[in-house]
């Protein structure tokens, strides 16, 4: 169990591999095809149907899924081939995942998404299934590529300052998507900058924490109830909830602000266990949301619609409507995957359906029955992660695993909750399975990385760096002379 | 009915019934998982690892398992005796405090250093820190459950 000194190991000995046997893992895939194929079955029987062809039981798309499974299953033999002792649950679950989104985008109108490369045209869910090729390749690369994690812990303020760029580039040279700023075109291709900046987050946030949270535990200041650390470690916390604000204020991306304060909250309350803090930051964040919501349209917009989107039903309230409808719709076992979704005037009733409503597809198609499975899916992936976080050598990689699970779980609450009117809608993907090559292959990096931490052969951590011993030393200082 | 229309339903229930054969599968290993860990022999709530020992007692690899409050020293009524001259009989104590570890000082005569550095009485300590008594070193680590 003791992993002790074991000497480094380079990457690329491929030698010296053992592999070993994932029997779990081997077994929930085999499921897993199964009920793909079954889907797959039933979306192509019903297209079938209601185009009044010629009536049989095959795969809507036998290529595509014969393709995804395949590239599964090379997932699978590549961790069995590298022998690592990493989590067993966590690809099947993502898979299964991505092979619902696979049979959502098959579903959909093919037109919603076209990209021309090298001369040919391809639509939504083959542009769809590239994108969760690439996913299960950074999967796979990263959960057996990274044995050591000083690179990340290292360069912590390196990190943040390329996060920060990252932010200003969306600032300057963004597009904007339905009046928020959220892409930056390269070439033919457009990347969403905020779903990399949420994994480089929580990098930092693991390396500011673990170096810190020795005082930050440690409060001092009284005010009022509540016992506050000394003032200069208060700041992140301040510049922080400046950040989101600025993301609301100039790139009007309100998915992302909440998304980045809410894992700041839970990673500090982590870390320290104080509900003080907790505390400030829920004041600073309802502080904020109501600066907001005076200050900007967008703000004032969202919160109304979610208030009664049936005010303006066929104006601004318009989607989220089209959403309770579509849930309505499904009723508990739903209207059977190809079937839901009637189009209004030769479109579909939801524009950004393959992004942001997801989940509202799905809740019509496969009901009240498969919105459960789905969001059980997503707390099985939690559920894992946090395994990891709890098992984890040392404080910067338990902050990590825990980081990264809810850079995933709360992003997936925040878009569900949304299209449940449960919360103001505020557009962020839902992870795995909405459209979209950044979020696919940034949540393709935290589910890599969770695999990493989670192998229990891997390097122990590296021995803190000598300069943490001025702050021991003060602090131990300040202690002794306060007795 | 159509036999056709009845086949799709068939197999959209099996769909929705394989999804929840995933859930249960992966509900039953969690389960496994929870239970193993559950009955993990041992109450530890963290452990002691010595990596450097330049002393017979501990020998390095050694892995100490921590109560609430553990003491180190020459003295064998310590909770972790160390065998070395450069040790105080009643050396140093780790305590868990509700949120966090801490390492005291018990007055040595040649200090107690968290990650290179003595310490002056008390100091809070995280996992993965090292912690040094006399020519032992020993790293600070979770229990892996």
């Amino acid at each position: 169990m003791n992993a002790g000194a074991r000497p480094a190991r380079a990457i690329g000995a491929i030698g010296r591999m053992r592999p070993r046997a994932r029997r779990r893992e081997s077994g929930l895939l085999i499921v897993v095809a199964l009920v793909l194929v079954a889907g797959s079955i039933s979306l192509g029987a019903t297209q079938r149907e209601l185009a009044g062809q010629k009536v049989s039981l095959l795969p809507a798309d036998v290529g595509q899924l014969s393709i995804y499974l395949a590239a599964l299953l090379l997932a699978h033999l590549a961790l069995i081939l590298a022998g690592r002792r990493s989590d067993q649950v966590l690809l099947p679950t993502i898979g299964l995942l991505g092979g619902i989104s696979l049979l959502l985008m098959e579903r959909l109108p093919q037109a919603l998404v076209t990209q021309s490369l090298v001369g040919r045209t391809f639509g939504l869910a083959s542009i769809q299934l590239g994108w969760l090729l690439l996913a299960l390749g950074v999967v796979t690369v990263s959960a057996i590529a990274v044995r050591s994690d000083a690179w990340l812990r290292r360069y912590k303020y390196t990190w943040a300052a390329a996060g920060i760029g990252l932010l200003l580039l969306t600032f300057l040279f963004g597009n904007e998507v339905n009046g928020a700023l959220l892409t930056i075109q390269i070439g033919p291709f457009s990347g969403q900058p905020t779903e990399l900046i949420k994994v480089i987050l929580v990098i930092f946030l693991a390396g500011y924490l673990s170096e810190f949270r020795p005082l930050l535990v440690d409060a001092s200041m009284r005010l009022g109830p509540l016992r506050l650390p000394p003032l200069p470690y208060l700041l992140p916390m301040l510049a922080m909830w400046a950040i989101a604000l600025g993301i609301v204020v100039v790139q009007r991306d309100l998915g992302a602000a909440l998304l980045f304060f809410a894992v700041f909250l839970a990673l500090v309350y982590i870390a320290t266990a104080r509900t003080s803090y907790v505390v400030i930051g829920l004041l600073l964040f309802v502080a904020g949301s109501v600066l907001a919501y005076h200050l900007f349209g967008t703000v004032r917009d969202r919160v109304d619609i979610w208030i009664n989107p049936f005010v303006d039903a066929s104006g601004k309230g318009y989607q989220v409507v089209q959403s309770l409808y579509a849930f309505a719709r499904g009723g508990i076992i739903g209207t059977g995957l190809g079937a839901g979704l009637p189009l209004v005037a030769g479109h579909l009733p939801i524009p950004a359906i393959h992004t942001d409503f997801p989940l509202a597809a799905l809740g019509e198609e496969l009901g009240l029955i498969g919105v459960v499975a789905i969001l059980g899916l997503y707390l099985v992936v939690i559920e894992r992660g946090l395994r990891v976080a709890i098992s984890a050598a040392d404080e910067f990689r338990s902050l990590l695993a825990a980081g990264l699970t809810l850079v995933v779980g709360v992003q997936a609450f925040i878009i569900a909750a949304g299209n449940l009117k449960l919360i103001p809608l505020t557009g962020v993907t839902l992870p795995f399975i909405s459209y979209g090559g950044s979020s696919l292959l940034a949540n393709g990096v935290v589910i890599g990385l969770l695999l990493a931490l989670s192998d229990r052969g891997v390097e122990p951590p590296p021995a803190p760096r000598p300069d943490s011993r001025r702050r021991a030393r003060f602090l131990g200082a300040a202690r002794g002379s306060a007795r | 009915m159509d036999p056709y229309v009845v086949a799709i339903w068939i197999v959209r229930i099996a769909f929705l019934g394989g999804l929840y054969l995933f859930m249960f599968g992966v509900t039953r290993l969690l389960l496994r998982d929870l239970r193993s860990a559950a009955r993990d022999p041992g109450g530890a709530l963290a452990r002691l690892v010595v990596v450097g020992s330049d002393v017979s007692e501990p020998p390095r690899g050694t892995a100490f398992g921590l109560d609430a409050v553990a003491t180190i020293g020459r003295d064998v009524n310590n909770s972790i005796v160390v065998e070395d001259e450069f040790a105080s009989a009643e050396h140093a104590v780790l305590t868990f405090r509700g949120r966090a570890w801490y390492v005291e000082d018990l007055g040595s005569t040649n200090g107690t250093f968290v990650n290179g550095a003595a310490i002056d009485r008390l100091c809070v300590i995280a996992y993965g820190d090292e912690l040094q008594v006399g020519r032992v070193r020993f790293r600070f680590e979770r229990v892996r459950r």
